[in-house]
């Protein structure tokens, strides 16, 4: 009953867990396992993603959150090094502020 | 994950804007791949053209494959590729070794690409610069080592490290890749490359090893024009936004 956000809204949390599972489907689940993933790691230094694999991610996360999400067109106002050093805090706030 | 198949392989590709009236179809270099495009040039181009990545055989997500890395088979696969995604004419871009399978295709299809676009491709008969890509993958795994030399936990795995590891063992060793880039070595005293008759735009790094590369194919290409941006042989990563505004610039006038 007191529900702040719209119903329709993702908290960043749910948001965190259905990037958690892209990620599971892209770098494998036996390699997760041994992963703590946070809000906190970036692709590269804690994933240990490399750039092809950021491109599958990236396909998931526009087939599921859908065209309101210009997640490439976000991205490309970063050069590589910022990607790489983003966290997964950054993009579940980027969005949330999309939907 | 889009996938084709074609007659001996799969190919992982990615299109920006499908729908738009003008297609751009961008060919990564040797030991590479599409990301190479994806984060800051495909999607500037995309802002007008429908832009179509691919990673070629033995590249990222496409299929693996011991055999056909010269530019007769990966220009045939580029057309075939074409015909199965219904792409009548495009405006071709390649880098590095991409460059080549770019201009190789536009000697046999001429019909088939509107304009053309050459990234720091090199001159095969210089195997020294085309050993380039040999130092640069060692110079990225050296990298790799000497980032997380300072970490004391031991990272599980280092699966990045293995990944790239694995790419280079299956394409340096298993594959004839070697040995049919070799044979390239003559591509640039082909009459026919002389008889592009294409407009062409050819981008350069000013401090790369392939300058002179691009120099001799202004020389041989009537309607070309060479441009050049700060950087060596990596200019992708190094200046993605210059390039990417001249390469709209060059296809979209």
């Amino acid at each position: 009953m007191d529900q702040l956000t719209q119903p329709t809204q993702l908290s960043e949390e749910a948001i965190l867990e259905v990037l958690k599972q892209f990620i599971t489907e892209v770098i494998g689940q036996e390699f997760v396992e041994d992963l703590d993933i946070t809000p906190q790691s970036s692709f590269t230094k804690d994933l240990e993603m490399d750039s092809i694999e950021i491109v599958a991610f990236s396909e998931k996360v526009k087939a599921h959150f859908g065209k309101d999400i210009d997640f490439t067109g976000w991205l490309s106002n970063m050069d590589l090094d910022e990607i790489i050093n983003l966290n997964l805090g950054d993009i579940t706030k980027y969005i949330q502020s999309c939907l | 994950m889009p996938v084709v198949s074609l007659q001996h392989t799969s190919i992982h590709l990615q299109e920006m804007n499908a729908g738009a009236p003008e297609t751009i179809l961008m060919v990564h270099g040797m030991f590479t791949n599409l990301s190479i495009y994806y984060f800051n040039i495909a999607p500037v181009l995309a802002q007008r053209f429908h832009v179509v990545l691919y990673d070629l055989k033995g590249h990222g997500m496409s299929g693996r494959s011991s055999q056909g890395y010269d530019l007769q088979t990966m220009s045939d696969e580029l057309l075939e590729l074409m015909d199965k995604l219904g792409l009548d004419t495009v405006h071709l871009a390649g880098y590095s070794y991409g460059g080549l399978i770019a201009l190789k295709a536009a000697m046999r299809f001429p019909g088939r690409i509107n304009k053309l676009a050459i990234i720091e491709s090199p001159n095969p008969y210089e195997q020294e610069t085309m050993r380039i890509a040999d130092i640069y993958s060692k110079e990225l795994l050296v990298h790799f080592i000497n980032d997380h030399a300072g970490d004391t936990a031991v990272r599980p795995g280092k699966r990045q490290l293995q990944r790239r590891h694995r790419m280079y063992e299956q394409l340096l060793k298993e594959s004839s890749i070697r040995q049919d880039m070799q044979q390239e070595r003559d591509f640039f005293s082909s009459p026919q490359l002389a008889g592009i008759p294409h407009e062409t735009l050819l981008i350069y790094g000013n401090a790369s090893d392939c300058m002179f590369a691009g120099q001799q194919l202004h020389q041989k290409i009537s309607r070309s024009q060479l441009i050049l941006v700060n950087g060596d042989h990596n200019i992708p990563v190094q200046e993605p936004f210059p390039i990417a505004y001249a390469l709209k610039d060059f296809f979209g006038t």
